[in-house]
């Protein structure tokens, strides 16, 4: 182990702190949020949340393969998939902006957006 | 004539060292979860090859074994993934290696590894995806491929010593 090994630790442990950090900071930023699912790059549905959307689940169907996902309190999570490791189902809820659960197999990608997303673009006004 | 086919059998054999390495750890559980997340144990073949024998023949072994896993576990969906990941940190590890060495030792060299696997499986499945958003999971992964690299480094010093020994006796 040589010093540039640890400075290259170092480096590399701050970096990814604060990626991280900027990563949690403009998730958790939402105004209304709503769930945005994706197949193969096309948006295929845009479910908004609500108390009347409580505990539904949502089967997607595509050629690519089957899903079904479940709505929550403000979170959603995928409960039934075909592919073969999972590891959407395994992720669990996801509730924040900007968070989302990929299923690669499936080329399914499940987003939480929010609908300010346009007005963020707006640092600051002045009158 | 001799020593190529000696180099060649050598070669081979360090394919399939990888190949089993991934076998291996693709059975062994881990329990942060994060897609695509692993230990890495095969770049230690990759490692091991660029000290013994140069870039080149790493480039070759790192993509034999992708393409050998893919077959091996029928796992093709995933060929795209691995092997730019392999390709981009062999690239990374062959260009720390031959000008920084001075600098690094084989873990620094592993670590720009672990990390550009990281950043070539990102890239190919917001490729694929369309979606590049995929890449805020890059600072999870560079923070958790420190300690997989570092361990692997640590491995592939103490492997490639007695290996060099083994070679030099031929």
């Amino acid at each position: 182990m040589t010093k540039g090994d640890k400075c290259l630790i170092a480096l590399v442990l701050l970096l990814s702190l604060i990626g991280i950090y900027f990563v949690k900071y403009y998730s958790t930023n939402s105004g209304s949020k709503y769930i945005s699912i994706q197949v193969d790059g096309k948006e295929i549905k845009k479910i908004s949340f609500g108390a009347n959307m409580i505990g539904k689940t949502i089967d997607i169907k595509t050629e690519f393969g089957y899903n079904k996902i479940e709505i929550g309190d403000g979170k959603v999570r995928v409960i039934e998939a075909d592919c073969p490791d999972k590891l959407d189902v395994k992720q669990g809820w996801i509730s924040n902006k900007g968070e989302i659960i990929v299923c690669l197999p499936n080329r399914m990608v499940i987003e939480i957006k929010s609908e300010t997303d346009e007005v963020d673009e707006i640092d600051h006004i002045s009158y | 004539m001799m020593k190529q086919l000696r180099k060649l059998i050598f070669l081979s054999l360090l394919v399939s060292l990888g190949l089993a390495l991934s076998i291996i750890e693709s059975m062994i559980p881990i329990p942060i979860l994060l897609p695509g997340m692993k230990l890495g144990l095969a770049n230690i073949v990759c490692l091991i090859t660029l000290v013994l024998f140069g870039y080149k023949e790493a480039f070759v072994i790192a993509i034999l074994r992708a393409l050998v896993f893919a077959l091996a576990t029928g796992g093709f969906s995933s060929l795209a993934y691995s092997l730019s990941g392999a390709i981009l940190s062999t690239l990374a590890m062959s260009i720390v290696f031959k000008y920084f060495s001075n600098y690094f030792s084989l873990i620094g060299v592993s670590i720009f590894g672990a990390i550009f696997h990281n950043a070539g499986q990102l890239l190919a499945a917001s490729l694929i995806m369309e979606n590049f958003k995929i890449f805020s999971y890059f600072p999870f992964m560079t923070l958790l491929s420190l300690f997989t690299g570092y361990f692997v480094g640590l491995s592939s010093i103490l492997a490639s010593k007695n290996m060099k020994k083994i070679l030099g006796e031929n």
